[in-house]
């Protein structure tokens, strides 16, 4: 109860739970991120651009590692555009040349032109190092819990106010 | 602390663990024992060390980006785990449920007292390591039923708590005499049950009352003999 907090190393021990917790998540993110060298190992579908594939909400775990091939023609890619910082999944349709310099271009399945209307002024095309990471799973619908919580920013000062409650209020 | 108009829920069992945790290091600092945080401070230390790691990490991932710091995240990201398990290894092992390690009034015995609860069932068990100079360590052990010190209403009555503690392991006992003479009294005048809680039920209650009506080291008075004993320890303990 509240008057255990009266305690200094009682006190200390109850918030370095709470921040052990925010931590561990969080290092478990970075942790999945070295593994799959990738800076944002999981993204949320936010368009219905790929449908039928993936829909809006649709959860993807990314790889971006080439061990055994090169990123290649048919594989769905999440890549950022220079300027945007809002990264887009859809399918790479064509190749130029091999290595980190070939070139890329991308279409999503449910849209009737390529992508070069969403790159930035000036590109026609993707390199190797604008991909994030090429998709290898994923989990239907989970994601919509961060398309509310970012159409609502409210709700994620409501969530982390409880969380927090919760945990200096109960010590089991 | 002694008086506690705090109310419990009674059927919580982490909250009668949690209670009764709290209130033995009270008992035992007032009785002349010195404590130890060794235990907490290595737990802390390693708990917030891994956080300010984690923080860290956040801090250069947030300035510099991920491609540029990614050698030095996959070694946050080792020795954060390195730390973690650590932690959980000295919770497991090294405290054990450990609530209270403290040295006797003349350094001579070193108590370390951890208490655990099974599922469901109302009864502190108590570990006691009592650890003499130059000898190897005794292990006490005893369970008491939560009864024994809550009332029906929830409230924590301390002297029948301290009783358990005096009466079962002779080093506190020895720092706290009068304790012992109370329960033993008490035992002889419930008509021979051995076993028998050193207070009845209705004592309990009339205690309780006491505590909640007059608040403060006072209560302790309901309880006669022992209060002028008591009663410095009660002062000793806000200090």
């Amino acid at each position: 109860m509240l008057s255990s907090l009266g305690n200094p190393r009682q006190a200390a021990a109850q918030l370095m739970n709470f921040g052990l917790i925010l931590s561990s998540a969080f290092m478990m993110w970075k942790g999945l991120s070295v593994i799959t060298d990738s800076p944002s190992p999981i993204v949320v579908v936010l368009s219905g651009s790929m449908e039928p594939a993936f829909q809006r909400g649709d959860l993807l775990l990314l790889w971006n590692r080439n061990l055994m091939a090169e990123t290649n023609v048919g594989e769905i890619v999440v890549y950022n555009v220079k300027g945007k910082d809002i990264p887009i999944v859809h399918r790479i349709v064509r190749k130029f040349g091999t290595g980190p310099d070939a070139k890329l271009l991308t279409k999503g399945d449910n849209n009737a032109a390529d992508d070069t209307e969403l790159y930035a002024r000036g590109q026609d095309y993707l390199n190797r190092k604008d991909i994030v990471g090429s998709v290898v799973g994923y989990m239907p619908f989970v994601g919509y819990v961060t398309i509310m919580l970012s159409e609502h920013p409210w709700l994620k000062t409501v969530m982390l106010g409880i969380m927090g409650l919760v945990v200096v209020l109960q010590r089991e | 602390m002694a008086a506690s108009q705090e109310r419990i829920t009674v059927y919580n069992l982490a909250d009668l663990k949690n209670t009764s945790d709290d209130a033995l290091p009270n008992y035992l600092n007032s009785i002349g024992f010195t404590q130890s945080h060794r235990l907490t401070d290595v737990r802390l230390a390693l708990g917030y060390s891994a956080f300010a790691l984690a923080a860290a990490c956040f801090a250069w991932d947030y300035r510099f980006g991920f491609d540029a710091t990614k050698h030095l995240t996959a070694a946050a990201v080792a020795l954060y785990a390195l730390l973690n398990g650590a932690l959980t290894l000295w919770v497991l092992y090294a405290e054990r449920g450990t609530v209270y390690v403290g040295t006797s009034r003349d350094g001579a015995e070193t108590l370390r007292v951890s208490t655990a609860t099974r599922k469901n069932v109302p009864e502190y068990l108590v570990t006691v390591e009592v650890t003499r100079k130059g000898a190897a360590p005794e292990e006490i052990k005893f369970a008491r039923s939560f009864t024994e010190w809550f009332d029906e209403a929830g409230h924590f009555v301390a002297a029948p708590f301290q009783a358990a503690f005096a009466n079962s392991v002779p080093a506190i006992g020895r720092a706290d005499p009068k304790k012992v003479a109370t329960a033993a009294k008490g035992k002889e005048g419930s008509d021979g049950s051995e076993e028998a809680a050193a207070y009845t039920p209705e004592m309990l209650d009339m205690l309780a009352k006491a505590n909640v009506s007059v608040v403060g080291s006072a209560a302790e008075e309901a309880t006669g003999s022992e209060a002028a004993a008591k009663k410095k320890g009660g002062k000793r303990r806000k200090a």
